[in-house]
């Protein structure tokens, strides 16, 4: 077993080079090397702190599907580790291992079966339709302002049963998240009236102090009074008799909003800008409906919202022949795999038609695939199904104004206007 | 054609995605009460789909039932 590693050349953790996009050339780098890179991450004097770097899509795949070697649950799935009071404070179904993350996710799982989520299609569609009649309206503007912003964050909120008069405030709880993955915040401590310490809310943002609150709220109106929505559906879900605790709750609404409303965005803008790159992909959507399905997955692998996620081993382990420890953070960087040309012919062309299911934009395919990703994929074909049915394509007249995150691929901003 | 296989769920291990459900919806159900996919009657699948149906589910809860 190989177990000397050569320390990469190459850093992918330094927020700022995603001010410029992916690092795609030091991924590639990392995917050419034999076995598994070590990265150092954290104290630069202790040559015990950093991560192996999996970048290759068949160990990512391998990672993800082996949770009894990589846990979720274990020091944390950034990067950076948690205290443990911490990491208890902010447990969410995304820090589980089996059992508990296959009873919380069996609660609620039947709301998100692509059989289920379809009963949101029609809600879907009429969002898109809102946005889109905007932004023509507008005659074009801010893409993520105009569209790639509200759309999923009003369907989630309709879905979820959030009255629309609160969508802009939700929105802004969600904006400062996203701050929360970068190197600075802008917010004070005591944000939102919050008075928990910063370290045990998640991002450490005062804004999840304010979700938590607006949520448990929300909870409490519809324990009362259930109407048909999710929140209800959530706070009545029942399995083996056994209801989610308050703590469950509220992490969970906290993930719902976050994860359903930044990561949709994510993979809505950087799909405008693909279709306005390659207005040949949009004019062939147009004549062949029936790729709709493909180039949803295509617009998801160009995308990668979630740059990585890390697991830590249980065990001592052997991966590509590279020794594991116990102890060690792995972490799995979907955005490299999403380009490798092991899996993906000419993985930095944008083709709708390419098919395979085997990006990996919702996870390496194991049990903590993304909970949302069918509802996710309606959000997404919905858009650029009703674009190629009104004959709607993009001419981009901005620079793209990216997060300074490692782990969130978010555009902030970019200009498009409509073209005929 | 490849040959058809017979699947079964372990529902220790399901976790209610619903991939099964949306890939094979004529032989796999996901039960209204527990939320754990179940095989349709004979849970048979010619060899090639079965495979792929395997490698998707995300709880690794999918095999190809051991012959006595």
């Amino acid at each position: 077993m190989n177990t000397v590693v050569a320390q990469p050349p190459v850093n992918v953790t330094d927020s700022h080079l995603y001010l410029d996009g992916i690092p795609h050339d030091r991924f590639a780098a990392l995917r050419a090397q034999p076995g598994i890179a070590w990265h150092p991450y954290g104290d630069p004097t202790d040559d015990s702190a950093g991560f192996w770097a999996v970048t290759r899509h068949a160990e990512v795949k391998e990672v993800s599907k082996n949770p009894e070697i990589y846990s979720s649950a274990l020091g944390h799935t950034n990067l950076w580790d948690l205290e443990a009071d911490a990491l208890e404070a902010r447990r969410s179904l995304i820090d589980t291992d089996a059992p508990d993350h296959t009873r919380l996710r069996r609660l609620i799982s039947s709301v998100f079966t692509p059989k289920n989520i379809r009963r949101w299609g029609d809600l879907t569609r009429s969002v898109v339709g809102d946005v889109l009649d905007d932004f023509e309206a507008a005659d074009g503007g801010d893409w993520v302002d105009l569209v790639a912003a509200p759309l999923p964050i009003r369907v989630i909120l309709a879905i979820l049963g959030v009255p629309i008069e609160d969508a802009d405030y939700l929105v802004e709880l969600s904006n400062y998240l996203v701050e929360g993955t970068g190197d600075e915040q802008s917010l004070p401590a005591d944000a939102f009236g919050n008075t928990t310490e910063l370290r045990l809310l998640p991002f450490n943002s005062p804004a999840s102090h304010a979700m938590f609150e607006y949520g448990a709220r929300l909870a409490d109106l519809r324990r009362h009074d259930p109407q048909d929505d999710m929140v209800t559906m959530l706070v009545q879900a029942e399995a083996d008799g056994e209801k989610l605790s308050a703590s469950e709750f509220r992490n969970l609404f906290h993930l719902l909003i976050f994860a359903g409303n930044e990561t949709t965005r994510t993979a809505l803008s950087h799909g405008a800008v693909a279709f306005a790159e390659h207005p040949d992909q949009m004019q062939r959507l147009r004549h062949d409906r029936s790729l709709l399905d493909t180039a949803t997955d295509e617009v998801l692998r160009w995308a990668t919202p979630v740059l990585h996620m890390r697991r830590t081993a249980t065990t001592d382990a052997e991966l590509a022949g590279t020794a594991i420890g116990t102890g060690q953070k792995v972490v799995m960087w979907y955005a490299s795999a999403n380009r490798d040309d092991a899996v993906f012919d000419d993985p930095f062309a944008f083709d709708i038609g390419r098919g395979g299911g085997n990006q990996f934009s919702f996870g390496g395919g194991g049990p903590h695939f993304c909970l949302g990703a069918f509802l996710a994929r309606l959000e997404i074909s919905s858009l650029f199904d009703q674009m190629a049915e009104r004959g709607l394509g993009l001419r981009q007249t901005g620079d793209v104004q990216r997060c300074p995150s490692n782990f969130v691929h978010g555009i902030l901003s970019v200009d498009m206007e409509p073209m005929r | 054609m490849s040959d058809p296989v017979k699947l079964v769920v372990d529902a220790e291990k399901c976790i209610g995605s619903g991939m099964c459900e949306m890939l094979e919806e004529a032989t796999f159900l996901i039960d209204e009460d527990t939320n754990i996919a179940g095989v349709v009657g004979e849970g048979l699948l010619p060899a090639d789909r079965a495979a792929a149906v395997i490698d998707r589910c995300p709880a690794s809860a999918l095999s190809i039932a051991v012959q006595n």
